[in-house]
């Protein structure tokens, strides 16, 4: 360097001008500043979010894995369960059913009999009622016609009765058939 | 100079300024050359300049030694 | 310096320091004051589009930005300082390298083509801000006494010749440093500067002015010379960047040390 010291009115570089000092200063100070204040912060931040992100996206695939196996349990044991519900639902309908129809079965018998026997009482009672009322008719038709044909009135109530008791002792004894045909004719 | 991604942490090596051994032989001749010059101007002798800067030299190398030796 | 002594003819006038020593544009603002300005803004700027989104997946400029930070941040802050201390410093880094760089780019740039640096003055006064940061840490970490002791008193050192090494010591950690550190980066620039300017001016003096046919082929030399010294000064402009940085990072490094 010792050309440019040597040099003749040649201004020494070296020189310090004390504009320029603090103006380099001042200038690399303030860069600092921003860079201090806007730069480092975003680039540490985002560098931290990417480390976050690549160590937390490990964890959440570990935790999505599972959460998979987990819900993979749940449904085969779901399912299992289902199985074995259908199932019972089947045998319950299959007993129930049963049982209804063997109800049924009994109720209707208990039905048809009941109607057998209210039929049968039905009929004893209006045969007894039509009994009654041959019975009665057929004394005074038989006193009547007896009447007629002895010719003779049989007044005398002790007699009359007696007639008619033996009459209808007889017809009792004989079959329903003849005497009311007798009656009927 | 490594491009070693922001995730990985190396070693911190507590490498030294290679320009260290320039700067110390520098500050060596500098300061034991003005001491002899001080000195010859004092005593009105002529020939510790030369021995200040020798000697400066000389204790600057050898505390580069020392230090590359302590390393 | 060849060519120049080769052309030693009347009219040319071979550049020298006063090349340097830019007019003022207005009101004593010249053009370096303004470059310096304009590259804090480079910086800056770039940086802060850059890192604005902070997206995880980030795009073409973000990821330009990110490697450059990052490379400052890993490779030079965490592994000189060491990952315990580094975060602090990294503001500081990052702005002195791309600050230093971009000024010393400028001496390229077209229509710009002068490096900031090549005025002393800027040199000395970032060697400044580096020497007040190191002291500085080294001060507040040591103790003032603790701190002198740190940087004068070397290890594996004992007996008389101890004080003869502590003057020299001190000197070399606390006085040699800023002025090798501003030195360096304002030389480089200076002479690179220098050269270039020696070159295109030298040939196109010999190509255009000259009157001796021979000196033609010699000056278009001088033109492609001009080119290589261009690319070769982009290397030296990176590499002054990063030594300014490294160094600054390493005298930290020291000073906050805990052995020795």
């Amino acid at each position: 360097m010792n050309w440019i010291l040597a040099a003749e009115g040649e201004p020494n570089p070296l020189t310090p001008h004390v504009a320029e000092i603090v103006l380099g200063i001042v200038v690399f100070a303030i860069l600092v500043a921003l860079v201090r204040k806007f730069v480092v912060p975003n680039f540490e931040k985002t560098f931290a979010e990417r480390t976050a992100a690549i160590e937390g996206g490990m964890a959440q695939a570990e935790k999505a894995q599972a959460e998979a196996k987990a819900a993979l349990d749940e449904y085969t044991s779901q399912l299992t369960h289902a199985r074995h519900e259908a199932a019972r639902i089947r045998e319950d309908a299959r007993e129930q059913g049963a049982t209804i129809i063997s109800e049924m079965r009994q109720q209707a018998q208990t039905e048809a009999e009941r109607i057998v026997g209210t039929a049968h009482t039905q009929v004893a009672a209006e045969r007894q009622q039509v009994l009654e009322q041959l019975r009665t008719e057929v004394g005074a038709i038989a006193t009547t016609l007896a009447g007629r044909i002895v010719g003779e009135s049989l007044e005398d109530e002790a007699r009359r009765r007696r007639t008619v008791e033996r009459f209808i002792s007889e017809l009792e004894s004989q079959d329903a058939s003849p005497a009311s045909s007798g009656g009927g004719r | 100079m490594s491009q070693s991604g922001p995730f990985t942490e190396p070693p911190a090596s507590r490498s030294q300024d290679p320009w260290v051994a320039f700067g110390r032989l520098v500050a060596g001749v500098g300061i034991y050359g003005l001491c002899g010059w001080l000195l010859d101007r004092w005593l009105g002798t002529s020939f510790l300049l030369p021995v200040g800067i020798v000697a400066g030299a000389a204790l600057g190398l050898y505390l580069v030694f020392v230090s590359v030796r302590e390393r | 310096m060849t060519i120049a002594g080769l052309v030693r003819a009347e009219e040319f006038t071979p550049p020298g320091p006063g090349d340097f020593e830019l007019p003022a544009l207005f009101g004593g603002v010249d053009k370096p004051m303004l470059q310096l300005v304009l590259a804090a803004l480079l910086v800056v700027g770039f940086f802060w589009v850059a890192s604005r989104r902070g997206e995880l997946v980030p795009g073409k400029l973000q990821f330009a930005g990110e490697q450059a930070y990052t490379f400052v941040r890993n490779g030079i802050a965490r592994d000189i300082i060491g990952s315990r201390d580094f975060m602090m410093f990294v503001p500081y880094l990052v702005a002195l390298f791309f600050f230093i760089l971009v000024n010393n780019f400028f001496g390229l740039v077209p229509l710009i083509q002068f490096p900031s640096f090549s005025r002393a003055s800027f040199a000395y006064g970032l060697a400044a801000l580096t020497w007040v940061l190191y002291n500085g840490v080294g001060i507040w970490r040591h103790g003032l006494f603790g701190y002198l002791k740190h940087q004068s008193v070397p290890g594996g050192v004992s007996g008389p010749i101890l004080a003869l090494i502590i003057p020299l010591e001190f000197i070399s950690n606390i006085l040699v440093r800023p002025f090798t550190l501003a030195l360096r980066l304002f030389a480089n620039m200076f002479a690179g500067h220098l050269l270039l300017i020696l070159f295109t001016l030298g040939g196109e003096y010999l190509l255009l002015t000259s009157d001796v046919a021979f000196y033609k082929p010699v000056g278009v030399v001088a033109f492609l010379l001009a080119i290589a010294i261009s690319f070769l000064e982009l290397l030296v402009q990176f590499l002054q960047a990063y030594v300014f940085t490294l160094l600054t990072a390493m005298y930290v490094s020291g000073a906050i040390a805990e052995e020795h």
